[in-house]
């Protein structure tokens, strides 16, 4: 049989042997929850505008409340005035159906009314009464709009604005989440796979027929691509949600991000895989694995803590510096992706480099694999497997 | 026909196999014996090419074994040798594919080892919720999925029932039968001398005694054993009158005596004949687990 079609046989038999076990099911059935859920509580608590009704009892001040509504439009706060009787304002405010209300010159809140909402109002009646101000002193009509309504000043940043920053932020934030536990996740999957096979000494029949670089490229091969599945089922759910909720406005730039968080899974996974699969090699028992993989879920946990550093300043030198390091790169770069912090030139050049990592360790990795899989009794330090690997 | 050359093997400066060489005639059955840690295993998975020899050869058909043979061969390593969590059926299919059959066939000759071992109504299970019996079925079912032309079993009978041991034991003989060489391992000796045309007894990576059963057993025990039953003299010291004569066992069926120098017997049938009435006198061969403590405590 040839080695392709050997690699084709164990990639499916992980797969399919693996989907069918509920511990799978549940997990991703839970990973689905669970960004449905944070996506939902983000489009609750944060995105919208803000929404106040006021209210006022002295059919006079209807004109500062017009204003406060047109000068509210302008900040993205929506202001909904309506007059009421005097009687009613109290009630009104306590039931919650008024944010506040102006009564006799006065802003009447239950508590201490939100600033912009003061501001809004203060400005408003400012306004109203300069402009009664001026029609008493003769001003005419259209020079009174004039003086009161000059056009505004203009804003320019020093760099882009984006007015999705902070969802932006919140899709990078996840982004670093996911990809994290997914590398861990799958890595572990690739660790206990090949431990059980040594453990119960199936691997030696399974590698009396075919290669060991066959069984280890179809092991890392089948739980890749279930990964893969996986974070597309969970990108797709999610940002399915946060348009849904209006949670985020899902554009082309949005779902070209996460595609690329996909490819740098792919790129991470196939850098840790063998590098699990020898974790797994070393140790002849699953209670032994714990403390083979150590150094690779540190690794990833720093990656992971490193990300968070690097989202808070995407442009930092630690940003720059993270991009080159393959085992931090797919960590730390999507999140910058995300955002439009990474230049092109990085982006492509940090690729290449985590890739280039990932396949100069293909080679050690099958070495080391291959001496420490059939080795049986103790667990086994890196150098001794891959002494024993010269056959 | 399976023969193994001058292999040697070590484990850093632990010596596993230090130059053993035998033959495993077609179709025949062959015991492999030896205490634990003799180097039976290291032996096998080199056959199994799942590990490399130091020196030394295998050859298969009078051709050096390649990847390409062993995808040929059948093996049943020592403890379980199968997925924990994999449904039988699967389990044997994906075995069969893995060693070249086509899906179509790789299922049909599943169906038919899975009836064979009379595991029908377990082919939906788990390995790991099959009893042990079960399971041992199951891993020589994986073993003889793929038809091979050799098969090379660890340990096949530990820890079966006698139930067990007739199944598995009525299945290799007849496996064999068809022509295909059957090399085990075992510790059960008794076993091994019935099922056995051939054995090699091994110890620290060494073959200290190999070739048919019969021929061993006849040339056995550096000298010649007679049993002997003496009514009215049960202790058996008149043996030690007797020059070169020493009891070796006693048993309901009398007394084992050896003969030093291989004397003939004439002189003890003449003390047991003054001792007492003598009830029973013959030669005794001597049986496979007399050679093996011979041979490994030498």
């Amino acid at each position: 049989m040839s080695g392709l079609a050997a690699t084709r046989l164990v990639a499916r038999r992980e797969i399919t042997e693996r989907v069918r076990e509920k511990s799978f099911l549940l997990s991703t059935a839970i990973n689905i929850v669970i960004i449905v859920a944070v996506v939902i509580v983000i489009s609750l608590i944060g995105g919208g505008e803000e929404r106040y009704a006021v209210g006022y009892v002295d059919a006079a001040d209807a004109p500062v409340l017009e204003a406060a509504v047109a000068g509210g439009a302008a900040v993205d706060v929506e202001l909904e005035a309506r007059q009421v009787a005097a009687g009613d304002v109290r009630a009104q405010i306590e039931d919650g159906s008024l944010d506040a209300a102006i009564v006799d010159d006065r802003i009447v809140a239950e508590e201490d009314p939100p600033d912009e909402l003061v501001t809004l109002l203060q400005g408003a009646s400012a306004q109203a009464r300069a402009a009664q101000a001026l029609k008493e002193a003769g001003v005419s009509g259209a020079q009174a709009r004039e003086i009161l309504d000059p056009a505004p000043l203009e804003v320019a940043t020093t760099e882009p604005t984006d007015e999705d920053e902070d969802s932006k932020a919140g899709v990078a934030f996840f982004t670093i989440l996911i990809l994290y536990g997914q590398l861990l996740t799958y890595g572990y999957w690739v660790s206990a796979g090949v431990v059980e096979e040594k453990s119960s000494r199936v691997v030696e029949v399974v590698l009396s027929t075919i290669k060991p670089a066959h069984l280890l490229a179809g092991k890392v091969i089948g739980l890749g691509l279930l990964g893969l599945a996986n974070l597309l089922l969970t990108a797709a759910v999610g940002l399915g949600t946060a348009q849904a909720t209006g949670a985020l406005d899902v554009d082309g730039a949005v779902v070209g991000a996460a595609a690329l968080a996909v490819v740098w899974f792919i790129v991470g996974y196939a850098f840790y895989a063998g590098a699990f699969a020898c974790a797994g090699a070393l140790v002849p028992r699953q209670e032994e694995l714990q403390s083979s993989m150590t150094p690779l879920t540190l690794t990833i946990l720093i990656a992971f803590f490193l990300a968070f550093a690097v989202n808070s300043n995407p442009d930092g030198t630690l940003a720059h510096v993270t991009a080159f390091i393959p085992m931090t790169a797919p960590v730390t770069m999507p999140p910058r992706i995300v955002t439009g912090d990474a230049p092109t030139w990085e982006i492509v050049a940090s690729f290449a480099v985590t890739i280039g990592a990932a396949v100069a360790m293909i080679p050690l990795a099958a070495r080391i694999y291959r001496g420490g899989v059939l080795r049986t009794g103790s667990a086994l330090k890196l150098r001794e497997a891959w002494r024993a690997a010269r056959a | 026909m399976l023969e193994l050359r001058d292999l040697a093997r070590r484990y850093g400066d632990v010596v596993a196999l230090d130059g053993i060489s035998f033959t495993v005639g077609a179709g025949q059955m062959f015991g492999f014996v030896g205490p634990n840690g003799a180097g039976k295993t290291t032996a096998m998975r080199i056959i199994l090419g799942v590990l490399a020899p130091d020196r030394g050869e295998v050859t298969f058909g009078g051709r050096p074994v390649t990847f390409q043979t062993r995808t040929r061969f059948g093996y049943m390593p020592e403890e379980r040798g199968l997925y924990p969590k994999m449904r039988v059926r699967d389990q044997l299919t994906y075995l069969a594919r893995l060693h070249g059959l086509q899906a179509v066939a790789a299922k049909e000759s599943a169906g038919r080892w899975i009836g064979r071992l009379g595991l029908s109504e377990r082919a939906g299970d788990r390995v790991e919720q099959l009893s042990l019996g079960n399971q041992q079925r199951v891993q020589l079912a994986a073993a003889l999925v793929h038809e091979p032309e050799l098969l090379v079993l660890d340990e096949p009978f530990s820890g079966l029932d006698p139930v067990g041991v007739d199944v598995l034991s009525d299945v290799l003989s007849d496996y064999a039968a068809g022509g295909v060489p059957v090399l085990f391992s075992s510790h059960q000796l008794e076993l091994v001398e019935r099922l056995c045309q051939a054995v090699a007894i091994i110890k620290d990576g060494r073959i200290v005694a190999s070739g048919p059963v019969d021929e061993l057993r006849d040339r056995g025990a550096a000298g010649r054993r007679v049993r002997v039953a003496v009514e009215g003299a049960a202790d058996y010291e008149w043996v030690s009158g007797v020059p070169g004569a020493a009891v070796v066992d006693r048993g309901p069926q009398g007394a084992l005596v050896a003969l030093a120098n291989g004397g003939p017997p004439d002189e003890l049938l003449d003390a047991a004949r003054r001792a007492g009435s003598v009830t029973y006198f013959a030669f005794e061969r001597p049986s496979l687990t007399d050679l093996f403590r011979e041979a490994v405590t030498a």
